[in-house]
């Protein structure tokens, strides 16, 4: 060693001073590596985070803003890393880089972190006060109570608001907003368990909270205006009225707490009970599903006068699975609406004439074992109905056909169906309780022909109602107990004894809906109608359906066979993507487009210039290509014999290079070659195993047009003239270091780079390959580029193409998988050199596909891999 | 490559005790703190390899515990981790020295990795200032 350096450096130079520079330059490459090496991992985050971006914004599943936030701010941190790196690298060259990042970081910002609104205004107003203009401050069911109230001359129980301004005070009273922000950021929203463990820890926090004074102050002296004289004692009724449910086609169906019957002494605790319902697991996964931005959530609470009601329930202006039958709906059980709308019991149907003066077409009374009424006290109960009142109808026929007019009123004032729900007092009179309007289920299927004779299948059930239109197959999943949410399998029919609004965070994963009791007007048969889950309710017996089996549920015709039967399934509706056009799907749109889009294409044009990067794909792009050409340049302009580059040799000298940056080699090359057996770079190796697999057969027989066409672009291209000197390189590089592999190659007119790292750090393994240029026409090199595309995508590789130029990667896999895809590659490189000439009629291609796919088989074989990575699984 | 001092400093009780078990079963020396000032304290007392630093703390934040750590010992390596995700705090972060900026919920590897690789980046540093050291003692 020692000698060797005296004979580099200077002869004068003393020979401690050698070893002790040599020893400084050797620490300085590795620092140069170091950084370049956090240079690789930060770009590959980056890259990683830009494809979640780009697999969110199909479409194809919900994401909250945490999602958003996270990644925008991931991607945001490993390019500002890059930019510091490649300064390291480079001191003063790209400076530019940090100007060009904070301004793209500028205009990111406002998608990600909108600015709030300021949120002043009373924190409480009166009903009197109150109509559909104030919904943004009321949320729009106490809006619409308010219309009803004081524009339409309905009757409504008389109450007060406390506001969206009343909530915000109450979240920044207590600070709570960065806590809850915290906590939903670190939980997984795809799992159930975590989303429910969230979602209690966050009520609970709510329910600890304080009152601001000056709140529960104002909340008291509306209350005690609503005594119709002094001392009278009466209870509330407080619901939820949130804001922020404007979105199209949302339904937020019972998502919120309602606490009926409230005393004065619990209004502040029942106040917190609804506040805390915006974190409850149903409204969590329903804003989750529909990309709803938490923030753009105030909750809002009406607090109502109690309505004693004899009976209650919904009237609906149109028929949700058919608006075009000319028909009102009318819901109705004994005691409080709530039992209807929960879907809890299955209530009296009426379905009348869309006339000024309704009248009953149809009418179906049900059997009403139980009702839902107040305590005299606080708090409400379910009791025995006696007597014949469990088989009387719970409406005259009198009060049905006045509810259908009101409902026919509602619908021509407001000019769209809708959703009544409704409350008859002991004195008979009508009270409108919430008005909203009705979703229509979007639904292109063949009508339903309920009668039509069975001939589909072995049938298992029929009977019940459609809620929600549509056909599905699946395995029969039977919910009881909350607990068994958690194990609910993604496909499955969902079959429940009531149509429970807990039900409905499985809504997004379940194929199908099947209950025994509840009905159409219920919260969960509104969700399965917006998420488009067929839905099935009254089947009586369901829970009785064979579990794990696989059956078909035919909600239109309202029946269930045994098996899949397909030509029941063509009628199944459509997925919905329920998260484009969301607020959430929005600002990550907004977002990504400053942050994916790659402007910076080709390295040797002119605009390939850091003031040029106009998204943080374009840095990400410029430095990795600066960062290399600077280990490259580092390695040349230091004349230090360790760390210049080697001419391989293998049993002769190849026209292969390689550049040792940190611990490549065996051991430490004096030489200006080094013999392949010193070559430690796992990634390398795999990759010449490749590359040296088989001989190549030369290039493939031409024919004549593929020849003029190489002819001619070679007049017009001045890289091909021969003997000229070009920009690019005729050598190939391998830059390595043990677990790292970056070969820059030139095959006659084919450029092709494949970077990788390798290592037991299975998460950060990567294998990125980028292949461009060649000899024959524009409309060949496509075909080319597409062909090799096509190979890689069936190993795994994500490929995307752009003109003539293709780029891969592959990402996060064990090393054997890795070695195995490098091989694949190197074997690639050689074999699909000049068959851009070839590449004229799909007939050779296929020939040559099958081929060169035949020769990887055979060479690399997949079955040794597969086994490898199964026995590492089962260890 | 694990002989090398942590100290994890997070609010957050449960999950400092869990991180500290966890990583000190994978032979991590390995110590937790609950705020800025006693993170502060402890550095003093014992000097560590790698800090790993919640953001939003009790007292004086993350923010400024980073800057006061780089201040007093800067080729201490900083990793920032954080529940609330946020770009402007990760930037200004970077700028003040920190390794990297994580947000939680993080995989377990991916921290020891990150631990490994700051660690390896302050044994070339101080390595390099031996070097020099050595140099100006030569001439």
């Amino acid at each position: 060693m020692i000698r060797f350096f005296r004979n580099f450096f200077s002869r004068e130079t003393p020979p401690a001073e050698d070893a002790q520079t040599a020893e400084a330059l050797r620490v300085a490459f590795q620092d140069r590596y170091h950084r370049f090496k956090r240079l690789l991992s930060a770009n590959n985050d980056a890259l990683e985070t830009m494809a979640d971006i780009q697999a969110a914004l199909a479409g194809t599943f919900p994401f909250s803003m945490a999602f958003v936030r996270s990644r925008c701010t991931r991607t945001s941190t490993k390019v500002f890393q890059i930019v510091q790196q490649i300064n390291e690298l480079a001191p003063g060259k790209y400076t530019a880089l940090f100007d060009r990042f904070k301004e793209i970081q500028m205009a990111i910002n406002p998608h990600v972190w909108p600015k709030q609104t300021p949120k002043t205004g009373p924190l409480v107003l009166p009903l009197d006060r109150i109509d559909a203009s104030k919904a943004d401050q009321v949320g729009s069911k106490m809006a619409n109570i308010g219309e009803m109230a004081n524009r339409i001359g309905l009757k409504t129980p008389p109450g007060f608001a406390v506001t969206a301004a009343g909530y915000w005070e109450f979240m920044a009273h207590n600070d709570l907003q960065p806590e809850i922000d915290r906590r939903i950021q670190a939980a997984d929203p795809e799992h159930l368990d975590e989303l429910y463990a969230l979602s209690a820890d966050i009520q609970q926090m709510i329910m600890n909270a304080e009152i601001p004074p000056e709140l529960g102050r104002q909340i008291a002296e509306h209350h005690r205006r609503l005594a119709d004289f002094e001392g009278q004692t009466f209870s509330v009724a407080m619901r939820s009225s949130a804001l922020g449910e404007d979105l199209a086609g949302a339904t937020f169906a019972g998502q919120y707490r309602s606490e009926l019957n409230v005393g004065a002494d619990h209004i502040e605790n029942a106040y917190r009970q609804i506040v805390a319902s915006k974190y409850g697991l149903t409204a969590v996964s329903y804003r989750f599903s529909r990309g709803i931005r938490d923030e753009d959530v105030a909750m809002c609470v009406g607090c109502l006068k109690m309505i004693h009601a004899v009976s209650g329930g919904v009237a609906y202006s149109r028929d949700p699975v058919d608006f075009r039958r000319q028909v009102v709906l009318v819901h109705s059980a004994w005691g409080l609406p709530k039992s209807v709308v929960d879907g809890a019991t299955d209530p009296d149907h009426f379905i009348l004439s869309r006339d000024p003066s309704p009248k009953i077409q149809h009418r179906e009374i049900a059997e009403k074992p139980q009702k839902l009424v107040c305590y005299e006290e606080e708090g409400v109960c379910r009791l025995d109905t006696v007597g014949d009142e469990s088989r009387l109808p719970s409406l005259t026929d009198g009060q049905a056909s006045a509810l259908a007019a009101l409902a026919i009123r509602l619908e021509e004032y407001y000019g769209l169906a809708q959703d009544i729900e409704w409350a008859i007092s002991e004195k008979e009179e009508i009270f409108v309780l919430q008005c909203r309007p009705l979703q229509q289920q979007e639904f292109e299927g063949r009508q339903p022909v309920p009668d039509e004779p069975d001939t589909e299948g072995p049938l298992l059930l029929s009977g019940g109602r459609t809620a929600a239109r549509g056909a599905a197959a699946g395995p029969v999943y039977v919910a009881r107990k909350n607990i068994d949410a958690f194990r609910f399998p993604d496909g499955a029919i969902l079959v429940v004894e009531q149509a429970l609004p807990q039900w409905a965070p499985l809504l997004s994963r379940a194929a199908a809906v099947v209950s025994e009791h509840g009905s159409m007007v219920g919260h969960l048969a509104n969700v399965a109608r917006e998420f488009g889950v067929p839905a099935i309710f009254g089947v009586r017996q369901a829970t009785g359906l064979p579990p794990a089996e696989t059956v078909t549920v035919d909600a239109d015709r309202s029946r269930i066979y045994r098996g899949r039967i397909e030509s029941v399934l063509h009628n199944r509706p459509p997925p919905r993507n329920l998260m484009a056009g969301s607020p959430v799907y929005e600002a990550l749109r907004g977002a990504a487009e400053l942050i994916v889009p790659l402007n910076l294409l080709d390295p040797d044009a002119p605009s390939f210039k850091a003031e040029q990067c106009r998204t943080f794909h374009d840095i990400t792009r410029f430095c990795h290509e600066k960062a290399v050409a600077e280990m490259f340049r580092f390695g040349r302009d230091h004349h230090f014999p360790e760390r210049s580059s080697k001419q391989l040799m293998g049993e002769v000298p190849m026209n292969w290079y390689v550049l040792n940056l940190d611990d490549g080699f065996q051991k430490e090359s004096e030489g200006p070659t080094v013999p392949l057996s010193d070559i430690t770079s796992i990634p390398m190796l795999a990759l010449w195993e490749g590359i040296t697999a088989a001989p190549w057969e030369g290039p493939p027989p031409v024919d004549g047009k593929g020849m003029m066409s190489v002819l001619f672009q070679a007049t017009t291209n001045q890289d091909l003239v021969l003997g000229r000197k070009t920009r690019f390189s005729t050598r190939n590089y391998f830059m390595i270091s043990k677990n790292y592999c970056s070969l820059s190659s030139r095959f006659g007119f084919h450029f092709a780079t494949v970077e990788a790292l390798v290592s037991e750090r299975t998460r950060e393994n990567y294998i990125s390959f980028q292949f461009k240029g060649g000899a024959a026409d524009l409309d060949r090199r496509h075909r080319r580029v597409r062909f090799v595309g096509a190979i890689l995508e069936d190993y795994g590789f994500r490929v995307e193409i752009k003109e003539d130029a293709l780029s891969a990667r592959l990402e996060g896999r064990g090393q054997s998988f890795m070695e195995h895809r490098l091989k694949i590659l190197g074997y690639l490189i050689i074999h699909t050199r000049q068959l851009d000439m070839i590449m004229a009629n799909p007939a050779s291609v296929s020939f040559y596909k099958n081929k060169i796919e035949d020769n990887l088989n055979r060479l690399f074989p997949l079955e040794a891999e597969a086994s490898e990575e199964i026995s590492a699984a089962s260890e | 490559m694990t002989d090398f001092r942590v100290l994890l400093v997070d609010d957050e009780t449960d999950f400092l005790e869990t991180l500290v078990k966890r990583l000190a079963k994978r032979n991590l020396d390995v110590a937790g703190v609950e705020s800025g000032e006693s993170a502060l304290a402890a550095l003093e007392a014992t000097p560590v390899d790698v800090v790993v630093l919640d953001v939003r703390l009790p007292g004086i934040d993350g923010v400024e515990t980073l800057r006061r750590i780089k201040q007093t010992s800067p080729l201490i390596e900083v990793i920032l981790l954080t529940g609330h995700a946020n770009m402007e705090v990760a930037v200004e972060g970077m700028e003040l020295g920190a390794f990297d900026y994580l947000i939680k919920p993080v995989d377990i590897d991916d921290l020891l990795y990150k631990m490994q690789d700051a660690y390896k980046k302050k044994a070339i540093q101080e390595e390099k200032i031996r070097q020099m050291q050595k140099k100006n003692l030569g001439a």
